[in-house]
């Protein structure tokens, strides 16, 4: 599912004259229904290593293949139906549109798909995903009237919304208690075991557990490797 | 992006920026009103004066010897049978309309009833003798014929004549108001080699009567227009020049040809009298360049409000930098993100294009039923003096789209460059 090879990042530094490297030499493997933790200290590059699999982030070396699509030379367009289609994003701090309901935080996929519903069959979508975090009821809800982990299983759903077979998760439980975080990780234990390839940066402990293989970072290198 | 999606997302998002994007509709609706209010009021007054005041016939050249010419002295530059003969056969001409002063003053001393008024009152008057065929349209051919010194003269006098008089004169002189279908039959006495301010040279003083059968736009403004043969026995009986013409009215098949013409004519060693054509352009230049200048100031106020989208819209994406990192993350490119950003200004232009509009004929038509009731009756007073032509509407509402869309330009590539990755990460 996911082949990085060789992968290089560093931002600018010092007025552009210098450049700090975040990821060095890089390589991974993900196959496909795997799901990967991502793990290591703060500035380890775990953050940067998912945005440039998913495709937000453009500017890097080395080679980066996703669902057999080398991303490397891919116009804007080109990228943004790859990831409208091919991936679903989760964030440490949900990025809900506030004025918007969670049915249509959840149905913003379809407004940039190329050949997807957008009317009825577009809201019956967003209330079967809603019902499948276990929000069935609460599609018409702002989400400052939801709680954090239904905020976060809000985010779940949009990103499972355009049916991705690659969910990217970045600190999805950093935010929420202990308990809705166990709620979230179960949320995708199940989705794992239906078959979606789950990549997710935590320094959540039962988050690694869970998975099926925890990848170390450390200095922009990978340097450890091991079972959930 | 689909329009659909394009066009749901837009709805969602000014919903949700109701005063912003009332604000930004306000702003187009005064721009575009202003500018429609102003050239609807000079496209009507401009109306009134091509129509009402300076009426000229496009087709029409008219002809005069001209006023310094060697020819002269040797016998050229006149207006004669041979020359009237060339102009017909210049290319372009379709027919040619002689016309001839009464060459000696006149005069008209009218003491009687007039329509129910006992008025005592002399005028000067100029006659112009014209072929009947330049006034076919308004006066029929056998009422416009000279049947002699016995029989009263048929005269034609000019439409605005009536209209001056009806406003000005007969209000100021409790006289009645004239309808041209009353005067037509009147019948008013004239002494031809007559003058109250003139010398006269000596001769006989030629009594008739001028009886009125019509009114028109084509005739000369200070005289009473009589049949060329009239005025032909007029100026033999006062011993007068009655063989060159004063002018000829050439109709040419086109009004298209009609620079060609006139240039053929000075070839001729003659030239053209175009006053009537000089006066209708200036006023209408003067029109024009009022209209430019309240069109101006209106387009001024368009960039103001196109300024004002920008600074909304600046803010707006600012303060909605995250929410493009997540539309970007769910598969937004740029050009979705500028779309929607120009989208959003479109709709806030086209609103406001429409509003301002709207109010513009509501003021337009408010402001002529007001001069209707308010206004005391002057010459050449219009029904309305706003005309609100179907491209003039148009024209407001898309100006209000190109001055939205121009605000949001630089605001849409803006939100088009937000990197989702810095935006989205944290």
């Amino acid at each position: 599912m996911i082949e990085v090879r060789g992968l290089e990042k560093a931002y600018p530094e010092g007025g552009m004259e210098t450049a700090s490297p975040v990821l060095r030499s890089l390589d991974l493997s993900v196959r496909a229904g795997e799901f990967v933790a991502v793990i290591g200290p703060s500035g380890s590059g775990k953050s940067t290593l998912l945005q440039i699999i998913g495709g937000l982030d453009v500017f890097y070396g080395g080679e980066v293949s996703v669902a057999g699509t080398p991303l490397r030379g891919l116009g804007d367009r080109a990228l943004s139906r790859f990831r409208n289609a091919q991936i679903g994003f989760v964030f440490q701090s949900f990025h809900l549109v506030p004025q918007l309901s969670a049915r249509e935080n959840v149905r913003l996929p379809a407004f940039f798909s190329v050949d997807g519903a957008l009317g009825a069959e577009s809201e019956a979508r967003a209330e079967a995903v809603l019902a499948r975090v276990g929000l069935k009821t609460k599609g018409a809800r702002l989400p400052a009237q939801l709680s954090g982990g239904e905020r976060q299983r809000v985010a779940i759903a949009r990103a499972l919304y355009a049916k991705p077979p690659l969910l990217l998760c970045d600190e999805p439980t950093g935010n929420l208690d202990a308990r809705t975080g166990a709620e979230v990780i179960e949320l995708f234990q199940s989705l794992h075991a239906e078959g979606l390839t789950l990549l997710t940066v935590t320094h959540e402990e039962r988050m690694s557990a869970a998975s099926g293989r925890v990848v170390r970072l450390a200095d922009g290198k990978l340097v450890a490797e091991g079972e959930g | 992006m689909r329009l659909a999606a394009l066009l749901t997302l837009t709805r969602l998002n000014l919903s949700r920026e109701k005063r912003g994007a009332l604000f930004a509709v306000f702003g187009v609706a005064v721009g575009v009103g202003s500018l429609v209010f102003f050239v609807a009021l000079g496209l009507g007054v401009g109306r009134v004066v091509r129509e009402q005041v300076f009426p000229v016939d496009a087709a029409l050249l008219d002809v005069v010897p001209p006023q310094v010419s060697f020819g002269r002295l040797l016998g050229g530059g006149t207006l004669d049978e041979d020359t009237v003969a060339r102009l017909r056969a210049l290319p372009g001409v379709a027919a040619v309309y002689r016309k001839m002063n009464v060459r000696v003053p006149a005069v008209s001393r009218y003491e009687g009833s007039f329509f129910g008024s006992q008025i005592h009152m002399g005028l000067e008057i100029l006659a112009v003798g014209v072929d009947p065929g330049l006034l076919d349209q308004e006066v029929t051919p056998e009422s416009f014929v000279d049947r002699g010194p016995e029989a009263p003269i048929p005269g034609v006098a000019a439409k605005r004549v009536l209209e001056i008089y009806n406003k000005t004169f007969a209000p100021a002189r409790h006289l009645p108001m004239l309808a041209p279908a009353m005067l037509k039959g009147f019948v008013f006495p004239i002494e031809f080699n007559r003058s109250y301010v003139a010398r006269v040279e000596a001769g006989t003083v030629i009594p008739a009567r001028i009886e009125m059968v019509g009114f028109s736009d084509r005739v000369n403004l200070a005289a009473v227009t009589i049949p060329l043969a009239a005025a032909v026995r007029l100026n033999l009986a006062a011993k007068a020049d009655a063989t060159t013409f004063t002018a000829v009215t050439l109709r040419a098949t086109d009004p298209s040809v009609l620079p060609a013409l006139e240039e053929a004519v000075k070839k001729m060693g003659l030239t053209t009298d175009d006053q009537d054509r000089k006066l209708a352009k200036n006023a209408g230049l003067a029109v024009a360049l009022t209209t430019s200048a309240l069109a101006l100031l209106s387009v001024l106020i368009c960039l103001l409000a196109a300024v004002n989208i920008a600074q909304t819209l600046f803010a707006s994406v600012r303060a909605r930098t995250r929410e493009i990192g997540v539309l970007r993350a769910v598969g937004a490119s740029r050009s979705d993100v500028r779309g929607l950003i120009l989208a959003e200004a479109a709709v806030t232009g086209m609103l406001g294009g429409l509003f301002g509009v709207l109010a513009a004929v509501g003021l337009g038509l408010g402001a002529d039923g007001i001069a209707r009731s308010v206004l005391p009756p002057f010459p050449f007073q219009p029904d309305r003096f706003f005309t609100f032509s179907p491209l003039l509407l148009l024209g407001g509402v898309l100006l209000g789209l190109v001055a939205a869309l121009a605000g949001a330009f630089f605001p849409s590539r803006h939100a088009a460059a937000v990197d989702p990755a810095r935006t989205l990460a944290g």
